[in-house]
């Protein structure tokens, strides 16, 4: 039970000292809330240049929905989280080498995961914290509606979704360990990722290979799914399919991503690159 | 459970392209609880690598170490529970935090109760004579004030056992001097700590340590008291000259009367340094021998340091190690 | 001159280490262009839009994201390689040393600039290739001379915005809060992913920002669509007259101040 605290305290130590420090960086905290609208907003105008208007036929054929600002705040919003994982996360490790304090914090005695956990946490309230702003601004200026009765099912499928790209956070920051330029490996999966899932299009207007690529994906199932529940999307699988994949999903994400970790980390004690930046 | 470390034939190797660093050697030897022992060496030594063996940051490629009974490779939860880490140079504290929320964050990691928290961290401030700049940002404290706070946070849950790596590493002489004392009469005397302390500078290892290894490429060379390695010496008397003219070793090759010698450049002048048991004799063969190339400008004759005993066991002197 | 090209060859062998930055650099903005792309379809339902070809000039907005995700490599590499040029010195501990050499800090600055226009321009190339061959891009190249002169003008208006970030980031220790923002405000208010007409806001703010003209000319010049060649060239050299000045006015005067308050070395 004391342990139990002990990494609990450790954890929450960790999410603390990580808001104290950001917040010493006030200008670039702020910046943080503005920068969704920065690429969000290339996509409304985008799609009304293309339409002279913000509604489209064609999106509805394919997805029952024709509010293309609708559609697409609702995928980019839930993929702020994969930024989460693939940067926030993904760099702590590297802010912490950054800083020189890696080694510190690994000679004490609270196993790996608890830094990681530390590392989620954090990443969730703040990005949390910009989604909400984010969702307020845009809901109250573009005038968004949505089903409020999907809300319930839309955060279950988020968290499930959250937790999936964790382990893609958790095996970022273990890469950060050994290679240099792990950003770019970051970069590579996030872009990637960001073009597979069907944020700002249904699924179908991708090349069929794509497609495939798109199932394996958790933020496929958590945009398709969010955007059915509160705001009716057309589903080619079912809700019940959506669920049972992230689930497992979650599974395989979160122990892949742990394992790569403590690999790196027995690399990078074997190797004694901990220190190095 | 003691509090004593145990190291039992201990290897690192770096690999490096086509090439093997041999770090740490086949090192053994035991650290008795409550003992402040010293491990003394140039850079290159190994001594850092065979510190973070012990406080579980590296993995040894052969051996182990027994940390306050707990096996670095078998529990290394357990060693870190057990120990504090010091490490010279500024960059191991949150630069954007202050002291207060420093010593807060790794309290927690550390597991100290949360009813012991301030406690504690007001003692360690008091301690370290911090407390007037406990809310201030860590980046505007001088290296020794971070020193000392990294003193602190190595300090914050009271370990048994610490691992101390070049501690006045670029420090001014009065933070220097107050880091040795508090080494020495705060952990050493009065809390009984087991102190593994690293430095290259063998003042510190003569003034601090009950006993003082040698390391060398990797190796441990000789270990004892510091006095009795200094005995150790076949001779009992040093020579010292200050010199100002153009020297090198090898122009001294073939003095019978001195069985190993250390010569230094500082600020210009040399110090040619002679173990001798004849000062005499061997001081007017020196003035013959230099006195067309150097101006001799001081001479003394003193006792072996710890720093003839590294010269005469390693047949370098550690300028010439740190250089190799 | 030796300084300059002592700069360019420093940065070059800098580069060489990093190879897997280059393929980022050249993959990144292309990979960026694809979802406008999907978007494009899935809104569309085929590839042209007549609403889209009455503010845009054309209706085929594939060629016109693209072009615009190309030429945004410029963008990108006067801000952030030219912000970060004299802050990564600082990082490594050379700034001080490199500015207490007998040469003029502007002329460092220079070579920086000379050598990352030339590798956007390489990287320019590459992803018109690949454009060319993974998308069927058309693009006209005979009026090679006009498209050389505007891209001369993008070049020299983004690298003396490129001047003003590398001197800020010098005196604003928290560089990646103020280069965000010059590449937002160039991202936002320019025409690289839709016309800036779409919205008065857009528009108004596009007119003080080189890339507008030069990506409707580039735009006119590489997909045939009719622009005003002299209205654009004449804003656009109006615009580089005032900005590269001023930028370097900046940088010098960010010199000048963190040697009087000692701050030069401080990262």
């Amino acid at each position: 039970m004391n342990r139990i605290r002990h990494y609990l305290r450790a954890i929450n130590a960790e999410n603390i000292k990580e808001w104290k420090i950001e917040l010493r960086y006030k200008p670039d905290f702020i910046r943080q809330f503005f920068e969704p609208f920065v690429y969000l907003f290339p996509y409304f105008l985008y799609g009304f240049a293309l339409l002279g208007s913000r509604n489209s036929e064609h999106l509805k054929s394919l997805t029952g929905i024709s509010d293309i600002f609708a559609f697409v705040f609702v995928g980019y919003l839930i993929m702020g989280f994969l930024n989460t994982a693939c940067w926030a996360m993904g760099a702590s490790l590297r802010k912490e080498q950054w800083y020189g304090t890696l080694e510190t914090i690994f000679v004490a005695p609270v196993p790996r995961w608890v830094y990681v956990a530390g590392m989620a946490l954090h990443s969730t309230l703040h990005q949390g914290l910009i989604m909400f702003i984010e969702a307020l601004v845009v809901v109250l200026v573009f005038k968004i509606f949505f089903n409020i009765s999907g809300l319930f099912y839309s955060l279950i499928l988020l968290l499930l979704m959250i937790s999936t790209l964790y382990g893609l956070g958790i095996l970022v920051a273990g890469l950060t360990i050994g290679l240099k330029q792990w950003w770019v490996i970051s970069e590579a999966v996030s872009t990637l990722v960001t073009i597979i899932t069907p944020i700002a299009y249904p699924i179908a207007i991708l090349p069929l290979f794509l497609q495939k690529i798109a199932l394996f994906l958790p933020t496929t199932y958590g945009v398709m799914g969010i955007r059915h529940f509160l705001l009716g999307e057309y589903l080619t699988l079912g809700i019940h399919t959506i669920f049972f994949c992230i689930a497992i999903m979650l599974i395989i994400w979160i122990g892949f991503g742990l394992m790569i970790f403590l690999i790196m980390d027995r690399y990078g004690r074997k190797k004694g690159v901990l220190s190095l930046y | 459970m003691t509090n004593d470390i145990i190291i039992k034939n201990l290897v690192k190797v770096f690999k490096k392209h086509h090439s093997e660093v041999r770090a740490v050697d086949g090192v053994s030897f035991e650290i008795k609880e409550g003992e402040l022992f010293g491990l003394l060496g140039p850079n290159g030594a190994g001594k850092t690598t065979l510190i973070k063996c012990i406080s579980t940051l590296l993995i040894p490629d052969k051996g182990t170490a027994i940390v306050g009974g707990c096996d670095v490779l078998k529990d290394p939860l357990g060693v870190r529970k057990k120990i504090g880490v010091l490490t010279g140079g500024e960059r191991t504290l949150y630069w954007k935090l202050n002291a207060v929320d420093n010593l807060k964050y790794f309290a927690a990691l550390y597991g100290v109760p949360s009813n012991r928290v301030k406690e504690r961290i007001d003692f360690l401030l008091e301690l370290m004579d911090l407390k007037e700049r406990a809310n201030e940002n860590v980046e505007k404290f001088s290296s020794g004030m971070k020193q000392k706070l990294a003193i602190a946070r190595a300090l914050i849950h009271n370990p048994p056992i610490l691992l101390i790596d070049e501690p006045t590493l670029g420090l001014d002489p009065y933070f220097a001097r107050f880091i040795r004392r508090f080494i020495k009469e705060e952990l050493s005397i009065k809390l009984k700590k087991t102190i593994l302390l690293t430095t290259h500078y063998m003042d510190e290892a003569d003034e601090l340590c009950d006993r003082v290894a040698f390391m060398n490429r990797g190796r441990v060379e000789a270990l004892d008291t510091p006095e009795k390695l200094k005995k150790a010496m076949p001779q009992e008397q040093v020579l010292e000259l200050k010199c100002l003219g153009d020297l090198n070793k090898e122009d001294f090759v073939q003095l019978k009367e001195s069985v190993s010698l250390n010569i230094s450049k500082q600020d210009g002048y040399h110090y040619l340094r002679f173990n001798t048991d004849n000062p005499e004799v061997l001081l007017s063969k020196l003035v013959d021998m230099i006195r067309d190339r150097a101006k001799i400008l001081s001479v003394q004759v003193t006792s072996p340091t710890l720093e003839d005993v590294f010269v005469y066991l390693t047949g370098t002197s550690l300028k010439e190690s740190q250089d190799e | 001159m030796n300084i300059i090209l002592a700069e360019i060859k420093k940065s070059y062998k800098i580069l060489l280490a990093y190879p897997v930055e280059i393929a980022f650099w050249i993959f990144s903005p292309l990979l960026w262009a694809v979802p406008l792309v999907f978007q494009g379809k899935a809104l569309i339902g085929g590839l042209s839009s007549e609403k889209f070809g009455e503010i845009a000039g054309t209706p085929d907005f594939i060629p016109y994201v693209l072009i615009g995700a190309i030429i945004s490599t410029y963008m990108a590499s006067s801000v952030w390689s030219m912000g970060f040029a004299m802050r990564d010195e600082t990082f490594y501990g050379t700034l001080e040393h490199i500015l207490s050499a007998p040469v003029k800090p502007v002329y460092i600055l220079l070579g920086k600039a000379i050598f990352n226009s030339f590798l956007a321009t390489t990287y320019v190339i590459i992803q018109l290739g690949i454009c060319i061959i993974i998308f069927g891009l058309k693009i006209t190249l005979y009026k090679i001379v006009p498209i050389v002169f505007f891209l001369i003008l993008l070049i020299a208006g983004l690298y003396g915005i490129g001047f003003a970030a590398a001197g800020l980031t010098l005196l604003v220790k928290e560089a990646h809060g103020l280069l965000h923002l010059f590449e937002y405000i160039l991202f936002l208010f320019s025409p690289i992913r839709y016309p800036v007409e779409i919205n008065p806001i857009t528009k108004a703010i596009s007119v003080i920002i080189p890339l507008t003209y030069a990506l409707i000319a580039l735009r006119g010049l590489l997909l045939n669509i009719r622009f005003d060649f002299w209205k654009n060239s004449l804003i656009l050299i109006g615009i580089d007259l005032i900005i590269i000045p001023l930028g370097l006015y900046i940088f010098s005067w960010v010199d000048r101040h963190t040697r009087q308050k000692g701050t030069l070395g401080e990262y």
